[in-house]
């Protein structure tokens, strides 16, 4: 069963000759547990289609489904709430909130929720992303490597059926890149999440289970992450070739 | 563009709106000290000119040593220098937000190559630059507001104040209120200039005032909710940005309070009461000006009120449960007009029953102070009759500083009196005349009165028109400094959320929704308003009290400082709208923005 379904999403911003439209007529779809990465040039719309897809804004027209429910039929609040539950946010510049220590951070979604935090899971997380002796630090006192774990942990804690993530290794270095991919793939596989993440390195898309491409707006769904990268070196070694 | 200085109007156009509180503390501040100023020089003008006219010449000293200069003069230095630090702390703080809300520019001056020296140089002209159009404006404001009171004052209420001029242009008005002007902003824009110059280049890659800043203590999320917790840390974790904060809504309540003083001084300067005659007509003491004289002028042209007074003093008299009681008491009589306006002044103290004196009846009112002993229910025996105490005065209206000395004066009414006494005519009758009563229609009373008797015309000694004046001016003065409180504490608030919101963005990604996004805001706005309050009534009522040492009980010996509850829960309320204001307003901002726009604000 398909969890996020996009039909038909467009995003215009502006009006008459100041027009632009981010996104055209986008649609599709991905099932549960699978791993897709979006890719594409810089201002080709990616970011803004995974605003929609996590309600952090509104679509000129379409339709988003996740887990069955179209979600901007839903109201402010209930969509909050929603997003809360079942979406999990990771950004490139992890955006930890400052004056809260790591474990804070972690279970910040469950504070806004009023409800306590399950104690076991916490130290299950804390054990898995490396951070059990750093639970008391702020996040002012740790790497970005060390954040942007914090920050997956927060997305992870209240077990979203969705992870949506923004160039979440864009500020690190290669050893804190391949660290975080390699977590957030065991952690979604572990505890069956659906991840959905923007990148700019060929690396770690060819990761994801598929790979789809923003272009001017357009989506193209390239497939599998290996194929892809396969493809593309193959497409390299031949022009090499030809070269030669 | 020849300097990198020209981008501070380039500058000052973008942020028009960020501006506006800024330019607007200090053309209050400015307007303030101007207005003040000039008003007190166009009073010393007049003084002179009536000095002149007096006497034919005249000294400084001569003037300064005038009761007016005496009182007036340490009091306008203390609210001058009140004015100076609430406009420090004003601009300051506005200054201080604008300053955080822009750390990102500031840090991409310095990444393009901007040192540390010209950041500082920067913002000093910026805020200097402010004084551009606030200065003149608060000028303008200031002068204008002088010939309007001057103009009242001269037309409206006349007499003492026929000489005052009025087109008159203050140069000590002028200059002081460019000095204060200059001054406050140079002052208030130091420790902001210091600030932004700090800021490292990286800022602006991180864009994030919070960031560059390092926390050194974790929230205690386990003390309440979780938006709670995370306002109120907002609030008491910046330091000075509390202190800034803490200090507008306690200086907004110190001025409140120190000038409604002045309302209460001005009341005891010039009394206000109902029963003030136009006319009085005395006898040496004794009860003997007849009765039917006041029935007879009661009738006359142009007669409002006739109403009077008969004594008997020294009355062998004893008194229950009282033991330093001195043997004697003194017998007044007031008829039902002159009664009825003693409740209208709010001459009686709290519990008087005045209903039970009116008519032939077996009570009495009685003179007191703070010292007398006499209470409500205490019962006085003279001869067979005795008298309770059904009311008491707060002060003795017939004594010269107020007191009674230990001595209990009864106020009954005239039938009491008369009962009591056996005497009906009076030794002190009192007119009041109607509006549109002329000259002529006095002679005619002073000629129905005879010449046996004293007659005073007092007419001319009417202070209603200026203690109006007066009030009217020490309000409008309130009203400037509650409204001012109130825009700068929801400015202060609102600059605050904004240079938070990227972080408030980020809440709202991953989970929080409106209604907590507003409840963080309130807990913040709540927390500087406690703490403001509670240091702003703490301070403020030290100052009521000093002033009011100062002003009034220093020479009113039977007054006594009292609670201001009214003037406190004014202001307290104000305080609260502010933040109610302050609150909704960028809560509003947030909750409307869409939740990506709010997060790449900054």
């Amino acid at each position: 069963m398909d969890l996020l379904e996009v039909r038909n999403i467009s995003k215009t911003y502006g009006s008459g000759e100041a027009a632009v439209k981010a996104l055209k007529n986008v649609s599709f779809s991905v099932p549960k547990g699978e791993y897709v990465a979006i890719v594409g040039e810089s201002g080709s719309g990616k970011s803004t289609l995974l605003n929609m897809i996590g309600a952090l804004d509104t679509p000129t027209s379409g339709k988003v489904v996740i887990d069955g429910r179209d979600i901007f039929t839903m109201n402010d609040r209930k969509l909050t709430v929603f997003r809360r539950r079942n979406i999990g946010f990771i950004f490139q510049a992890f955006n930890l909130i400052p004056e809260l220590t790591v474990e804070q951070n972690i279970i910040f979604p469950v504070l806004l929720d009023y409800q306590k935090p399950d104690g076991k899971y916490l130290e299950e997380l804390l054990a898995v992303l490396n951070l059990k002796d750093r639970r008391d630090h702020l996040p002012g006192q740790l790497s970005g490597g060390q954040q942007q774990r914090v920050a997956i942990g927060r997305a992870l804690f209240t077990r979203p059926a969705l992870i949506l993530a923004d160039e979440p290794t864009g500020n690190l270095d290669t050893q804190n890149t391949s660290e975080v991919i390699t977590l957030l793939k065991e952690t979604s596989r572990k505890y069956e999440q659906t991840i959905i993440m923007i990148t700019h390195s060929r690396r770690v898309a060819q990761t994801a289970d598929r790979v789809l491409q923003v272009s001017d707006g357009i989506l193209t769904d390239f497939g599998r992450g290996q194929d892809v990268h396969e493809a593309s070196a193959l497409q390299k070694s031949g022009q090499k070739g030809e070269q030669e | 563009m020849k300097s990198y200085l020209d981008l501070i109007p380039i500058s000052a156009r973008v942020h028009r709106r960020q501006n506006r509180m800024t330019l607007l503390c200090i053309i209050f501040a400015v307007f303030m000290v101007t207005t003040i100023f000039s008003m007190a020089e166009m009073g010393i003008r007049m003084e002179r000119v009536r000095l002149l006219e007096k006497h034919g010449s005249l000294s400084v000293t001569e003037l300064l040593d005038s009761s007016m200069g005496q009182t007036v003069i340490p009091v306008a230095v203390l609210l001058f220098l009140l004015i100076l630090i609430a406009g420090v702390f004003m601009i300051s703080g506005s200054m201080n937000s604008l300053v955080v809300q822009r750390t990102r520019f500031f840090g991409m001056m310095r990444c393009i190559g901007m040192s540390k020296r010209q950041i500082l140089h920067f913002v000093r002209l910026e805020a200097l630059n402010w004084c551009r159009t606030a200065v003149p404006a608060g000028l303008l404001l200031g002068i204008l507001t002088t010939w309007g009171l001057c103009a009242v004052l001269r037309f409206l209420v006349g007499e003492e104040f026929s000489d005052i001029p009025l087109f008159g242009i203050s140069m000590t008005g002028i200059v002081s209120g460019i000095l204060v002007g200059v001054i406050t902003v140079l002052l208030a824009a130091n420790a902001p200039a210091r600030r932004a110059s700090r800021v490292s280049p990286i800022a602006a890659v991180s864009g994030n005032a919070e960031k560059g800043k390092r926390i050194c203590h974790a929230v205690h999320t386990g003390s309440g909710r979780i938006e709670t917790v995370l306002g109120v840390h907002h609030a008491v974790s910046a330091k000075k940005n509390l202190f800034l904060m803490t200090g507008s809504f306690a200086l907004s309540i110190i001025l409140f309070l120190s000038f409604s003083v002045i309302v209460e001084w001005v009341n005891y300067v010039m009394p206000q009461s109902a029963a003030a005659p136009d006319i009085n007509i005395t006898a040496d003491g004794s009860n003997v000006i007849p009765y039917d004289l006041a029935e007879d002028i009661r009738e006359m042209q142009g007669v409002k009120e006739v109403y009077g007074r008969r004594s008997s003093l020294d009355i062998p008299a004893s008194m229950n449960e009282v033991g330093d009681f001195s043997g004697t008491v003194d017998l007044i009589s007031y008829d039902d007009f002159d009664l009825r306006s003693l409740k209208k002044d709010g001459s009686l103290k709290r519990g008087s029953k005045l209903s039970k004196v009116y008519g032939d009846s077996h009570f009495a009112l009685a003179a007191s102070d703070e010292d007398s002993t006499w209470k409500i229910g205490d019962t006085v025996q003279i001869g067979e009759e005795m008298l309770t105490i059904a009311g008491l005065l707060k002060n003795d209206p017939f004594s010269s500083d107020g007191l009674t000395g230990g001595k209990l004066t009864l106020i009954t009414s005239g039938e009491t009196f008369v009962r009591l006494t056996g005497e009906k005519d009076y030794s002190l009758v009192m007119i009041q005349v109607t509006g549109n009563a002329t000259d002529a229609d006095v002679e005619a009373i002073q000629k129905a009165a005879g010449e046996t008797y004293s007659f005073q015309d007092r007419r001319d000694e009417r202070t209603t028109g200026t203690y109006m004046a007066f009030v009217f001016c020490v309000y409008v003065f309130l009203t400037i400094i509650a409204l001012v409180s109130v825009l700068n504490i929801a400015n202060s608030i609102s600059m605050s959320v904004s240079a938070r919101m990227k972080q408030y963005g980020a809440m709202r990604a991953v989970g929080m929704d409106g209604r907590q996004v507003t409840k963080m805001i309130a807990a913040e706005a709540f927390t500087y308003a406690l703490l403001g309050c509670a240091a702003g009534c703490i301070t403020g009522l030290w100052f009521n009290k000093l002033l009011y040492d100062i002003l009034i009980a220093g020479r009113f010996a039977y007054a006594v400082w009292r609670f201001p509850a009214a003037s406190l829960s004014v202001i307290l309320l104000a305080a609260l709208l502010a933040v109610a204001v302050a609150v909704y307003a960028p809560a509003k901002r947030i909750r409307n923005m869409v939740i990506t726009e709010v997060m790449n604000e900054l």
